[in-house]
């Protein structure tokens, strides 16, 4: 069986993002593989450690510093991984073309993308990648077992969750509740050295980018340093309530 | 397997910096760690981080089953086998990523000692002295972290003056066993340890080491010591009566113990230094987050000038520290590249060319020590009375550094080893002192020489960096000429000097890195000058304090002109270099190199 894992780097979660000339600005920040992506990752080794004759693939799309996302990958222990090298900012509905051309090509039989994308929270990966394959997809995964060419799971919903059970060829998102990926290594990153890591070109995946993006804002947080005279309360109380009804908006 | 960055770099004898100029490219930087390095530190970051952070209440109140767990885990991880040879389970990796891994795992000063005290003092005897037997034995044990190391070499009446031990070995009627008697002192791991490297000397002579297991008849673990800091390692006596340890257990030569016990400390003492940047870096972060949220007058605290003073200050010492660590050990990596590895005896030379640097080794244990406590202090400050409280991170910071000036040999210990080390191989003829002394001395006996024109956005801070050489080796100079070799026996001489010798090498280590990155960092550039200023008048009252013990009258005078026209020059406006640091710092909410 082959997995295909999708990874996508993105600024870890305790980085402050800049903004420069209305771009997002990521040098010098430290990035991460997306932690969905990781519990992908984790969840395609522990279906090759269990017994089953297995080989992840994992596939990252995006600049050059992407394959440091990908040594990581390769250090936990993914088998090969392949770099579709790219400065464009490709949104979900192209990056799944690239991905479904990959995984047809690499005849893959499960795949494996983080539900969400932190980076653009839009859930799009795997579904538009199953639905370009003509493939089933299973989404917010929370826990998974193969049984030869069936995979039966949960699907976590808002109050509980469903089991299911889905043929192979199929596409799984995943989300925190899966196994916790595991640390790299040191004997791991070692050998992750001398593992394939493929660098191929965009253009042959023929995408047709129709979205872009124009500029970007982090979200300003002013403090009003507004202090309110406390020695009638009942006043003060009123006053309180009618600033934050009519010029904080924060109640109706 | 090695980085081949030091490979390919320029190999410099051990104190060299005092009299060599070195150019950017010389010098090993964090920012040229390989891939696979930099992997390593991540995964010691996250276990640090993710393992070790939310387990420091219970490794504080000292449980230990707490304890030898994470170090478990650091073993499965394979954090523990980095200089393991290949042959008993561990990677035989370069020194500066053990260093990485010292560095990052010192978020926590209890576990950061236990593991140290474990991978370094503990492991690396067997490493380079064991017999293939004992190694057999015990190695991949340890590298896996399934038994714990201690080391016990102090005792009550011997600390810094090690030679001195009481403790006795003496060999049974039937020859098959040692016997040991004594008592070993503030033993780090003494209360989880299944091996001890014991020092006794043979028939009360002959220095020697023992590995002896717990459990042995005759060997006792006392108390647990209440300690000012690092609460959560374990520190106990040691007590040996009638202790039979097999005869294939002693580790070593007989009568050559010491040799054990002084190449272990260099290692120990610049992967002290390593931790000592993770300590402050981890301290750092810490202070800054609560001070960019803590309101006084309206405003956050991070918007006063005293408060970004002392970020901006905490901010260059760690950047001085991590130029200054990683330079001196990519030095060694880059000696060790030159060995044979396929001699007999690898291991023996592995110590031989990490003894060339033992002047470094000495200056990265305590000036990281002493930069650490600066900004353990300063951390603390800026939390005003929550500092004072265990409720916040500062408290745990400031108490725990402490130990860092005492073990490893104490700082005053050290600052002999600097300045003797540095006479001794001048005496020998190993390093070209005298020469360089008296190129200086010519020089300034010549008269006053128009500044050396130079190019750069540090131009000014190079023309420091070459007037700290030549005050130090002047001030040498006029120590020797008054004391000869009776210099050893003037310790504050010996210490104010080797306060020189270290800002040297730790100010040309911060501007030879900052060159390296070519502009990459803006905020380095502000560090570096910001820590030279602080850097040039350390040297600058040291050399007095040196000069008014070795002169009066008229010499004194005359030495004083010339160290007035040696240190002469304009003031940086470190007001403004600090406010720009501290901004960018607080921005990011912890030390950073990217504005």
């Amino acid at each position: 069986m082959r997995i295909l894992t999708l990874i996508r780097q993105v600024l870890d979660a305790e980085e402050t993002v800049h903004i420069r000339s209305g771009e997002i600005d990521l040098n010098g920040s430290k990035l991460v593989v997306d932690t969905m992506d990781e519990y992908g990752v984790e969840q395609a080794l522990r279906i090759r450690d269990s017994g089953v004759d297995v080989e992840v693939v994992a596939l990252a799309v995006g600049p050059e510093r992407n394959q440091e996302a990908l040594r990581t990958v390769l250090s936990m222990g993914a088998d090969r991984a392949i770099h579709v090298m790219t400065e464009l900012a490709l949104d979900p509905i192209p990056l799944s073309k690239v991905a479904a051309q990959i995984a047809q090509q690499e005849r893959i039989d499960l795949i494996f993308c983080g539900g969400q994308q932190s980076d653009w929270d839009s859930h799009a990966l795997g579904a538009a990648t199953a639905e370009r394959l003509q493939l089933p997809q299973v989404t917010w995964v929370s826990a998974l077992e193969v049984h030869g060419q069936t995979l039966t799971g949960r699907h976590d919903v808002d109050d509980g969750s469903e089991m299911f059970s889905v043929q192979l060829p199929a596409v799984i998102t995943t989300q925190q509740g899966l196994g916790e990926p595991r640390y790299p290594t040191v004997p791991n990153i070692i050998r992750a050295k001398k593992k394939e890591l493929r660098i191929e070109t965009l253009d042959q995946f023929h995408v047709d980018l129709k979205l872009n993006v124009l500029g970007a804002a982090v979200q300003a947080k002013a403090r009003l340093h507004k202090i309110l005279d406390g020695k009638d309360a009942p006043a003060a109380a009123a006053e309180l309530v009618e600033l934050l009804r009519n010029e904080a908006r924060v109640i109706p | 397997m090695s980085n081949p960055a030091t490979e390919k770099m320029r190999r410099v004898t051990g104190g060299s910096f005092l009299i060599e100029d070195l150019a950017p490219e010389d010098i090993f930087t964090l920012e040229d760690l390989s891939d696979v390095q930099r992997q390593i530190e991540r995964t010691t970051i996250d276990f640090a981080e993710k393992q070790v952070q939310p387990q420091i209440a219970a490794i504080e109140a000292k449980d230990f089953s707490v304890m030898k767990g994470l170090l478990r885990k650091a073993g499965d991880l394979g954090l523990m086998a980095i200089d393991v040879p290949q042959e008993y389970g561990g990677f035989d990796m370069d020194k500066v990523t053990s260093a990485l891994i010292a560095e990052k795992i010192a978020i926590c000063g209890s576990f950061s000692v236990a593991f140290s005290a474990h991978v370094g003092i503990g492991t690396l005897p067997l490493i380079w002295y064991g017999t293939a037997q004992q190694k057999e034995k015990y190695l991949a044990r340890l590298a896996s972290g399934e038994w714990v190391a201690a080391y016990a070499l102090s005792e009550a009446s011997s600390g810094s003056d090690a030679m001195n031990i009481r403790t006795r070995a003496t060999l049974s009627a039937d020859g098959k066993h040692y016997v040991l008697d004594g008592e070993k002192m503030w033993i780090s791991n003494a209360g989880i340890a299944n091996l001890f490297t014991v020092f006794a000397k043979i028939d009360g002579e002959k220095f020697a080491a023992f590995l002896i297991e717990s459990g042995t008849a005759g060997l006792t673990v006392g108390p647990e010591e209440h300690k000012l800091g690092i609460r959560g390692s374990s520190t106990c006596p040691l007590i040996l009566a009638d202790c039979h340890v097999p005869k294939e257990n002693l580790l070593g030569e007989a009568g050559k113990g010491h040799h054990i016990a002084f190449n272990i400390l260099n290692v120990g003492r610049y992967k002290l230094g390593a931790a000592a940047i993770g300590g402050a870096k981890y301290s750092f972060r810490s202070g800054v987050r609560y001070a960019r949220e803590r309101i006084a007058f309206s405003k956050p605290i991070t918007s006063f000038g005293l408060v970004q003073q002392m970020i901006a200050d905490s901010a260059a010492g760690i950047f001085a520290g991590e130029s200054l660590v990683y330079r001196v050990i990519g030095a060694i990596d880059a000696s060790l590249a030159e060995r044979d590895k396929t001699a007999a005896n690898n291991t023996a030379e592995i110590q031989k060319h990490i003894e060339e640097y033992a002047v470094e080794c000495s200056i990265l244990k305590v000036w990281c020590s002493e930069m650490l406590e600066r900004v353990v202090d300063q951390m603390l400050q800026l939390h005003g009375g929550y500092g004072y409280v265990e409720e916040y991170p500062a408290e745990r910071a400031y108490r725990d550094s402490r130990i860092n000036r005492i073990f490893e040999g104490t700082n005053e210990i050290n600052r002999l080893i600097i300045t003797g080390w540095m006479m001794k191989r001048a005496m020998q003829g190993r390093l070209a002192l005298l020469p360089a002394i008296q190129r200086v001395m010519d020089e300034i006996m010549a008269g006053p020489t128009p500044r050396e024109e130079r190019e750069g956005e540090l131009a000014d801070q190079h023309f420091l960096l070459a007037n700290a050489k030549k005050l130090s080796l002047f001030c040498a100079g006029a120590a020797s000429q008054k004391f000869g070799s009776g210099l050893v026996d003037e310790q504050e001489i010996m210490g104010a000097l080797a306060d020189m010798i270290m800002e040297v090498l730790v100010l040309e280590s911060a501007i030879l890195r900052t060159e390296k990155m070519q502009g990459s960092s803006p905020l380095a550039v502000l560090m570096v000058k910001c820590y030279a200023a602080r850097s040039f008048r350390v040297v600058e009252t040291a050399g007095e304090r040196v000069l008014g013990a070795v002169a009066e009258g008229d010499m004194l005078r005359t030495r004083m002109t010339i160290l007035r026209r040696l240190t002469k020059h304009e003031p940086e406006n470190t007001v403004a270099l600090g406010r720009e640091i501290a901004t960018a710092m607080t921005a990011a909410g912890r030390y950073t190199l990217q504005i």
